[in-house]
């Protein structure tokens, strides 16, 4: 428990000091340093707690202390929950946090100095924030969480501030992540006042609050419709995007699920709700990611798809499968983001047509890119896989043969556009800006390396992870995983065929293209809100002009003829002010005098 | 025959007073108004006179002491608001005196 | 029986003098009158045994203060110091206010059932014991307000802007 406690409280005390202390703040490199190895030790105390955590089941580590009373009884706890559910996720976050805050030591390397240390400040906060929402004890502490890392996210999507289009991104995904939070907060009101606490295990909570909180899921994890500030948000630093955009901020709202497990696991038509929208955020992001030609669009659409991958296996009334994908998804796409920015490091443009032939110029990075991107595709024996698989076979055995379909189409889908974004990066002849390119240095190899390992190996983990989860997990292949893995290999060769040998001619994307164009998002969202929203606002703001502030004019004009009424009794003549109090003290006297007489 | 009691002094004491009162309320001038407090305080400095006198103790005397000497500080305080409103006020008139007039 | 005729001249003498106090015309003769009023009141004083205040009621008051009065007259006197006479409503509004209080009182200590008792003599000497004894306190702090009051005299007499 202890090691649980230091794995949040080391970067708490790295994020303060570089808060209040702007003098190492300013000095870039040192804060830079003392954060990353806050990290490190975060990552460490991380891995020593899931050693020590009790599997799901069994009793839970608890260290809380009383937030809310009322009338004496306790209703929300603030503190250290560690059990099976909080403890791998703790150490996915600390891993890949640390990954990151090593890796940006080289990619924020030209960053001027006061820029690097606000940068690594909001790192150490987000770890803290990350954390505190994993580890916490109840839905409340989970949520505060939940809004800090928002906050971090908002600030680091805005971190090239002086780009108007970073600015418009950060409050982007600040204003659809809020909306979808109004569903969150309900949930949380509603859950409030059905068992009077926050707690998920609650028995008397009905499946009202889970559809609420899932509103909120819907926002956080970027489910269709509300996918829509995902992709903006990479106009953050790459490694933000690897960090919170793929790995694990986004993927709080599937954690949300899987850590109130207990309110969704029941809540039948809910789940199959989960399963479509799932699917169709797979389907829709994975068809846009075809057609994109921004390298980090491409892998934040795919962040969008495999999130809905998630949201659907949770669906299927089982969370090992979809809680499984999490975490593999956390590693490899993580990796696949680190790989981008390398490329976009030695290129300087997110760009694929800036790109191509890198392959011969950065072969380490190559290399690491394409472990990443045969994890996602479902290669054989490396951790996509296997959790792919689970969570297909699960989809399966609760017999949502719509979602599965769907869900299959895109796991041929998938391999196809990452084999695409592989090819055009490094195979084929060099662009002019990629002649000049090198390879990046040690340090953002060396993080890369490391996702890689837990890329490849994860999957073979599934079994102690199912253990810890609480529901037991043996890798058997089925139906389902062969159609998958033969939809993926089919996927993964008609890319290459395509992008890396030139043949397939004729399979041309125009018609995905314009299946994405058919599907403005954006402009829907645009219209929503001016038609409907603003409407809306001003109708309540009308009613606040009209009626709220009349009332309260209403008061004041009473107060202003009060007075002027009352007013005229100040005559100003110091003989009528003589006459008040000699007439006081007569009554007063008098009433004094009858008293004292008559008792 | 016994010389006059308590009641007398304080029925004279309270026609003084009421005198006064009579002065401050009517009066228009300043130096007036302040002539008629004196009066006020003259009759109750007399009460306490007689109830030193009567009830045996010396603090009543005492305590008429002080109320002279208030009364003598409140003279000079109030003669000087007098000059300094008869320099700013064209007359003493305390009915021309209302800006405080609500 | 001398008691009372005393009693009843300087009684006379005073309230004579406080009637002639608010109805006088001339400020002048309101400020002498207003010192046979305090000359009465210190007959009282002497006839209460208070021979001390008496004395101090002649040099102080009727020295001091009606010398003081004179000047603030003289000083701000205009047309003469002669006081417009008020209409008729004024003073017969006044004149109810006061009797209602004056009556009040006089009510209350006829009906109030005030032990008459016996007269005490009271020497200066226990005067004296009271107010550099148990009284000390006060008494500086009584000096401490004159001073004050001085203060504040002068500064207001002095104040060219007003």
């Amino acid at each position: 428990m202890s090691y649980a406690i230091l794995a949040i409280v080391v970067p708490a005390a790295s994020f303060l000091v570089l808060a209040l202390v702007w003098p190492l703040r300013h000095t870039g490199r040192p804060a830079a340093w003392l954060s990353t190895a806050a990290a490190l030790v975060s990552l460490a105390c991380a891995v020593l707690a899931l050693g020590e955590a009790p599997a799901m089941g069994a009793p839970p580590e608890l260290l809380t202390w009383p937030w809310l009373v009322r009338g004496g009884e306790v209703i929300a706890d603030v503190g250290f929950r560690l059990d099976g559910v909080s403890a791998p996720m703790l150490v996915v976050v600390t891993f890949v946090a640390a990954c990151v805050q090593v890796y940006s030591l080289g990619y924020m390397a030209e960053e001027p100095p006061a820029a690097l240390g606000r940068y690594y400040t909001w790192h150490s906060l987000f770890i803290v924030a990350m954390g505190g929402l994993v580890i916490a004890p109840n839905l409340l502490q989970l949520v505060a969480g939940w809004e800090l890392v928002g906050l971090c996210s908002y600030l680091l999507i805005g971190f090239y501030w002086r780009k108007p289009s970073a600015g418009k991104a950060a409050v982007k995904a600040v204003w659809v992540t809020r909306f979808a939070d109004i569903g969150l907060m309900l949930g949380l009101v509603l859950l409030y006042v059905q068992t009077g606490g926050f707690s998920w295990e609650a028995q008397a909570a009905t499946s009202a609050v889970a559809a609420f909180l899932f509103l909120g899921v819907m926002g956080k994890s970027a489910q269709v419709p509300l996918h829509v500030w995902l992709p903006d948000a990479m106009e953050g630093p790459t490694p933000v995007s690897a960090l919170l955009h793929a790995a694990t901020m986004v993927a709080a709202g599937v954690f949300l699920v899987v850590r109130c497990w207990p309110l969704f696991e029941h809540a039948d038509t809910l789940l199959l709700a989960m399963s479509w929208i799932g699917a169709i955020t797979a389907l829709v992001a994975a068809v846009t990611a075809t057609v994109q030609t921004d390298i980090k669009k491409i892998l934040a659409y795919s962040t969008c798809s495999q999130l809905g991958y998630m949201v659907a296996g949770l669906g299927s009334g089982e969370m090992l499968g979809g809680y499984f994908h999490l975490t593999t998804h956390a590693f490899f796409k993580a990796l696949l983001f680190l790989g981008a920015g390398s490329v976009i490091h030695a290129v300087h443009s997110n760009e694929l047509g800036d790109m191509g032939g890198l392959g011969r110029k950065t072969r380490t990075t190559m290399v690491l890119f394409g472990i990443g991107t045969f994890a996602l595709a479902g290669l054989p024996g490396l951790s996509g896989f296997f959790s792919k698989d689970l969570l297909l076979e699960q989809v399966a055995h609760a017999g949502q043969y719509g979602p599965l379909a769907i869900l299959l189409f895109v796991a041929g889908l998938t391999p196809f556009y990452m084999m695409r974004a592989w090819c055009l990066a490094f195979l084929g002849e060099p662009s002019p800006k990629a002649a000049h390119a090198h390879e990046s240095p040690a340090v953002m190899l060396a993080p890369m390396a490391a996702l890689a390992v837990l890329a490849v190996g994860l999957g073979y983990a599934g079994g102690p992870f199912g253990a810890m989860v609480g529901e037991p997990y043996t890798f058997h292949l089925t139906p389902v995983g062969i159609i998958a893995t033969v939809v993926g290999l089919s996927g993964l060769g008609l890319g290459y065929a395509k992008y890396g040998l030139g043949k397939l001619q004729g399979l041309e994307v125009p018609a995905l293209a314009a299946v994405v164009r058919a599907a403005p998002v954006d402009t829907f969202w645009a219209q929503a809100w001016s038609r409907g929203l603003l409407p809306f606002a001003k109708a309540i703001g009308w009613f606040d002009r009209y009626v709220v502030d009349a009332l309260v004019n209403l008061t004041g004009w009473v107060a202003i003829v009060a007075a002027e009424r009352a007013r005229t009794i100040q005559t100003g003549r110091a003989r009528d002010y003589l006459y008040a109090v000699a007439l006081g003290a007569v009554v007063v006297a008098a009433a004094g005098t009858i008293g004292g007489i008559s008792s | 025959m016994m010389g006059p009691g308590l009641s007398a002094y304080l029925l004279v004491a309270a026609a003084m007073f009421g005198v006064g009162l009579y002065g401050v309320l009517s009066r228009r001038n300043l130096v007036a108004i302040v002539v008629s407090v004196e009066l006020m305080a003259n009759a109750a400095n007399l009460n306490l006179v007689a109830f030193s006198r009567f009830g045996g103790h010396p603090w009543g005397q005492a305590l008429a002491l002080f109320g002279l000497a208030l009364t003598v500080a409140e003279v000079v305080v109030g003669l000087a608001l007098v000059v300094l409103a008869a320099r700013s006020h064209t007359s003493l008139d305390v009915d021309a005196m209302s800006s405080l007039k609500g | 029986m001398i008691d009372w005729v005393l009693f009843v001249v300087l009684a006379l003498v005073t309230l004579g003098g406080a009637l002639k106090v608010v109805s006088a015309e001339d400020l002048v003769h309101v400020v002498l009158w207003l010192a046979v009023t305090l000359l009465g009141t210190a007959g009282f004083y002497a006839m209460l045994d208070a021979g001390f205040l008496a004395a101090i009621q002649v040099l102080l008051y009727t020295g001091g203060v009606i010398t003081l009065m004179l000047f603030a007259v003289l000083l701000v006197r205009r047309e003469g110091g002669h006081i417009p006479a008020g209409g008729v409503a004024e003073p017969a509004r006044a004149g109810v206010v006061a009797l209602a209080t004056a009556a009040l009182s006089g009510f209350a200590i006829v009906r109030g059932g005030l032990l008459e008792g016996e007269a005490y003599r009271l020497e200066p000497k226990a005067l004296g014991q009271v107010l550099l004894g148990p009284l000390a306190l006060p008494f500086e702090a009584l000096s401490v307000l004159l001073l004050a009051a001085m203060v504040g005299a002068i500064v207001l007499a002095r104040r060219k802007d007003a």
